[in-house]
């Protein structure tokens, strides 16, 4: 198979429980050997859509297509595929090499051959020495690690993992994340996993694919999606971002709460939006002298708490009363060089590349007000709740 | 979206396992149907027709209350039921309260002298009361009523019989204890009264309304000890045997049934909605309360459980000793005489090894049929109406009285034109009979200890194609295991000692060992009938007694995964 032709296809998938639309015709194409992350919410989807393309799930409408064949209405175990659940769901009276051997009882493999596939599975996965313990005997990494092996020892075309890593605890999952990656390099099989977590997404994908309410948001490399977060959404959900209510005044000017400031970019045609920049694109200016305004976004803020983050501080500050506060994310060495005290108001800048605006979406153009009402008020109860701390 | 559904599903190519998984639910859903569903509706439809079979709309309901002889029964059947009710929900309160909440010594010899009734045939306590407070009983000068035979006798009686059921429920209910609560209501300084009404109370509500309803329904449909000790006074039950086997009056008969299964499947759906909400109650948060002492209390409720354990054995003694007295009360030297039973009514020692061999068959049969359908129900995904439909049915047993059922399957096997007459009269029809009557119990075991296994088994077998048989035998079954072995267990001691749905059933070469003590008693042989009652009572506590050793057996060789 050469690498224009997608290893997987899917095409206008739709699968509803009762009234709710879990997946709202979803079309995608990955590459074989990519490593794919399935990100969002609980409740976006992303489950539903992996259990899909493992037949586990029937869709009501659309096509899967793996490895050139159509395979939208074969039962599971006519596809192609391992599969690792965050339960582990290994057998627990069975071995270890029983688990991993599982699947490999019915592929008629010689007894030698069949042991030695799991001795070489178990040195693969670093556990050499469990074979003879029962899953209860181990650490919910090392049960974890078992399932990979047992799921990889058919040696499938295509490895789903099921938020894998979200039954362990935050050291062994930093270690396992750097051992699914190194296997999956390695053994350069196509990969689809389903998480919540950003940082796994944004360390683990070589494309990440955010999921909203039963659609696909953006898909895109880590870098992509966190540096141009294609809508509010993704802005919002991937790393943290100051996103700031606006009212267009004209293609260069914004008003903000009730200051008017001018912006360092064409804005589109519309009446409201949001802009957005993250805290660690903003820069604590001394005056605003100096500054170009065609380049940078300037504000001023009035500095209300100092956060202590460990490798930086974060500012919390206030724009205006009827805004959320802005945070902005300095270095120790600047603060201590500068030593802003709470209370003062601070001139920042923000540079034109760092800087997003999405236009809110419009009656008319809107596809489905609901939504946008209902992400407005969320903004309004996270405004609330910063104003209550 | 199930058009959709099937559609897909239709477009599939062969795939040999799920037609087999639906081959399956197919066949456990027939069998309900045929088994359960069929025979009540025809009862229904019998209520409807006079003897010649000719429809009648409700002229029989008519009969029946225009005769104040047998409406007085259900007023009877409710008094029975409520005083039962009363008397065994308050006192395995206190037991429960006992078992589970206080410093109390002996726990465990009280518990389980208190699951001694639960091995002892219906019949038996009713025939210990005749010993104790009948006619020549031991301790007549006791009894505050002028005769045993009656309502206070029937309700001394259930009220044996029911304990050791109220009791679980309850122990249960007491067991899900969460201790952070009322080391809050301590630190708060809040008295032990107080602290009773408002966290130790709301956390058994539910158990114990639970409890009352499933008292309420086993008292109300019961058979045996109205049969024995009810002399002159009615209950429902009775009254269907009565017309039935007495006045060969079917019609009649299946009205009452009718009416007997109201309150039944009333109690029986208050229930299942109590159930719902219990399960949602405790957090998995919870950390369990270790009971504190308590001397003056502890010493109360020893007393009390002593009291109580001491009536239990007290019955289960004299039917014991009554049944090696030789002639009671003129002759009280001890000896085998009650024990020929070939020398009596009701079949023998033959219908001894009849229920032998009933049971052992509906405890094989039964476990295999019982597991297959609840596994279909829970751990597979075609049909999934047909699956519904499935788990309806296995709840239906639950609100069946017994006697109800074993006359509905009069009225459905029996009838000519029915191709499966043909197992009329034999064991296969007490052996289907006896299962389907003790359904719910089994299902809902089997259920529960699926539902504890992790639901993705199937998903992960089918990524590695190994066919779902294959993971039930070698993953599920192993796992399940435990609670399989409960269910063999309950059948086969079940089986042994019911009396009511089988009274209906059984033929000359088939007669019953818990059928044949009633017979006994009507012949007024009623140390043999002990004798009898005694030896079903053994036979199922060395039943009990293989099962423990069997399955720690088993465990320990099977279960090496268990320890860790």
């Amino acid at each position: 198979m050469n690498n224009s032709t997608p290893y997987l296809q899917i095409q206008h998938l739709r699968k509803s429980f009762g009234s709710f639309t879990a997946l709202d015709d979803i079309s995608l194409e990955i590459k074989e050997g990519e490593f794919i992350c399935f990100l969002g919410p609980s409740g976006c989807g992303k489950t539903t859509l992996l259990r899909a393309i493992a037949g586990l799930e029937q869709q009501e409408e659309g096509r899967i297509v793996q490895a050139g064949g159509d395979i939208s209405t074969l039962p599971p175990q006519q596809r192609d595929f391992g599969i690792v659940f965050q339960s582990y769901a290994l057998f627990p009276n069975l071995t270890v090499s029983e688990n991993i051997a599982y699947g490999l009882a019915n592929m008629k493999m010689p007894r030698r051959e069949r042991q030695q596939r799991v001795e070489a599975l178990l040195a693969q996965i670093h556990l050499p020495e469990i074979g003879d313990k029962f899953p209860g005997q181990l650490s919910g990494g090392q049960q974890q690690r078992v399932a990979l092996a047992r799921a990889l020892a058919t040696e499938p075309g295509l490895l789903l993992l099921d938020e894998p890593l979200s039954a362990l605890d935050a050291r062994v999952r930093l270690h396992l994340r750097n051992e699914i990656c190194a296997l999956q390099r390695k053994l350069g099989i196509t990969t689809i996993m389903v998480t919540h977590d950003q940082d796994e997404a944004l360390t683990m994908a070589d494309r990440i694919v955010v999921m909203d309410h039963g659609r696909i948001a953006q898909v895109g490399t880590p870098e992509e999606i966190y540096r141009q977060p294609a809508t509010e959404f993704v802005a919002r959900f991937v790393g943290s971002m100051n996103l700031l209510p606006a009212e267009v005044l004209n293609h260069r000017s914004l008003m903000l709460g009730c200051k008017e400031v001018q912006v360092p970019m064409v804005l589109p045609v519309c009446d409201q939006g949001t802009l957005g920049f993250r805290p660690e694109n903003v820069q604590l200016q001394n005056g605003p002298w100096g500054l170009d305004r065609e380049e940078d976004l300037v504000l001023q803020a009035r500095l209300d708490q100092v956060h202590f983050m460990g490798a930086f501080v974060r500012l919390e500050m206030t724009l205006d009363q009827d805004l959320p506060p802005i945070h902005a994310d300095l270095p120790l060495e600047q603060l201590h060089s500068q030593k802003p005290a709470v209370g003062e108001s601070l001139w920042l800048s923000v540079c034109r590349e760092a800087l997003k605006f999405y236009p809110a979406e419009q009656q008319g153009r809107d596809k489905r007000p609901a939504r946008l009402l209902e992400q407005g008020m969320r903004m309004d109860v996270a405004a609330m709740q910063v104003a209550g701390a | 979206m199930s058009a959709t559904l099937s559609l897909a599903a239709g477009k599939r190519g062969f795939d040999s396992e799920t037609w087999l998984q639906r081959l399956i639910v197919a066949a456990g859903v027939l069998f309900l149907l045929l088994a359960l569903l069929a025979p009540l509706l025809t009862m229904l439809v019998k209520s409807l027709q006079n003897g010649a079979g000719e429809f009648i709309g409700i002229s029989n309901f008519v009969d029946y209350f225009g005769n104040p002889a047998l409406t007085r029964s259900i007023l009877n059947s409710l008094n029975i039921a409520v005083w039962t009710t009363l008397i065994v929900v308050s006192t395995a309160f206190v037991f429960a309260y006992a078992l589970t909440r206080s410093g109390m010594v002996a726990k465990k010899g009280f518990r389980l002298l208190s699951m001694l009734p639960l091995f002892a045939p219906s019949l038996l306590p009713a025939l210990s009361m005749i010993y104790l407070f009948g006619n020549q009983g031991i301790l007549k000068d006791w009894l505050p009523v002028d005769s045993i035979y009656g309502p206070v006798g029937i309700v001394m009686g259930l009220s044996f019989w029911a304990f050791p059921h109220a009791l679980m429920i309850l122990i249960t209910a007491f067991s899900n204890s969460d201790a952070r609560l009322y080391e809050a209501a301590k630190s708060m300084k809040t008295p032990p009264w107080r602290v009773f009404l408002t966290v130790t109370l709301p956390s058994v509500r539910y158990g114990l309304i639970n409890t009352i309803f499933v008292i309420f329904t086993l008292t109300i449909t019961d058979f045996g000890v109205a049969k024995v000790i009810g002399g002159q006074y009615n209950v429902l039950a009775t009254d269907i045997y009565k017309q039935v086997v007495g006045q060969q009056n079917f019609q009649m008969g299946a009205v009452v049934s009718v009416i007997l299964l109201l309150p039944a499947l009333i109690s029986f759906v208050v229930e299942r909605r109590v159930q719902r909400h219990q399960s949602a109650q405790l957090s998995s948060r919870a950390v369990p309360m270790q009971p504190q002492k308590s001397p003056l209390r502890d010493g109360l409720l020893a007393l009390f459980c002593t009291l109580i354990c001491g009536f239990l054995l007290l019955v289960i003694g004299m039917a014991v000793y009554a049944s090696f007295i030789t002639f009671w009360p003129y002759n009280m030297e001890l000896s085998f005489n009650n024990y020929r039973f070939d020398m009596m009514d009701g079949g023998g020692w033959a219908s001894y090894f009849n229920s032998l061999q009933m049971s052992a068959w509906t405890a094989v049969i039964g476990t295999a049929v019982v597991f297959l359908v609840a596994y279909m129900s829970e751990k597979i995904k075609p049909m999934p109406t047909a699956r519904k439909l499935l788990q309806l049915l296995a709840m239906l047993p639950m609100a069946v009285p017994g006697i109800v059922l074993g006359l509905a399957y009069i009225f459905f096997f029996n009838h000519p034109q029915n191709p499966l007459n043909g197992i009329y009269g034999t064991m296969t029809i007490l052996v289907l009979n006896t299962l389907v009557h003790f359904y719910t119990v089994c299902h809902l075991t089997a259920v529960t200890s699926l539902k504890q296994i992790d639901g993705e088994f199937e998903a992960v077998s089918a990524s590695l194609k190994v066919p779902f048989y294959t993971t039930l035998r070698r993953v599920t079954l192993p796992l399940a295991l435990p609670s399989v072995l409960d269910i063999s267990v309950y059948l086969f001691v079940n089986a042994m000692t019911t009396v009511s749905a089988v009274v209906f059933l059984y033929s000359s070469d088939t007669t019953l060992a818990s059928v044949a003590v009633m017979h006994m008693d009507e012949a007024g042989d009623i140390a043999p009938a002990a004798a009898m009652a005694v030896l079903l009572m053994l036979t199922s506590l060395v039943a009990k007694g293989l099962h423990w050793m069997i399955s720690h057996q088993i465990l320990q060789r099977t279960q090496r995964w268990r320890q860790r």
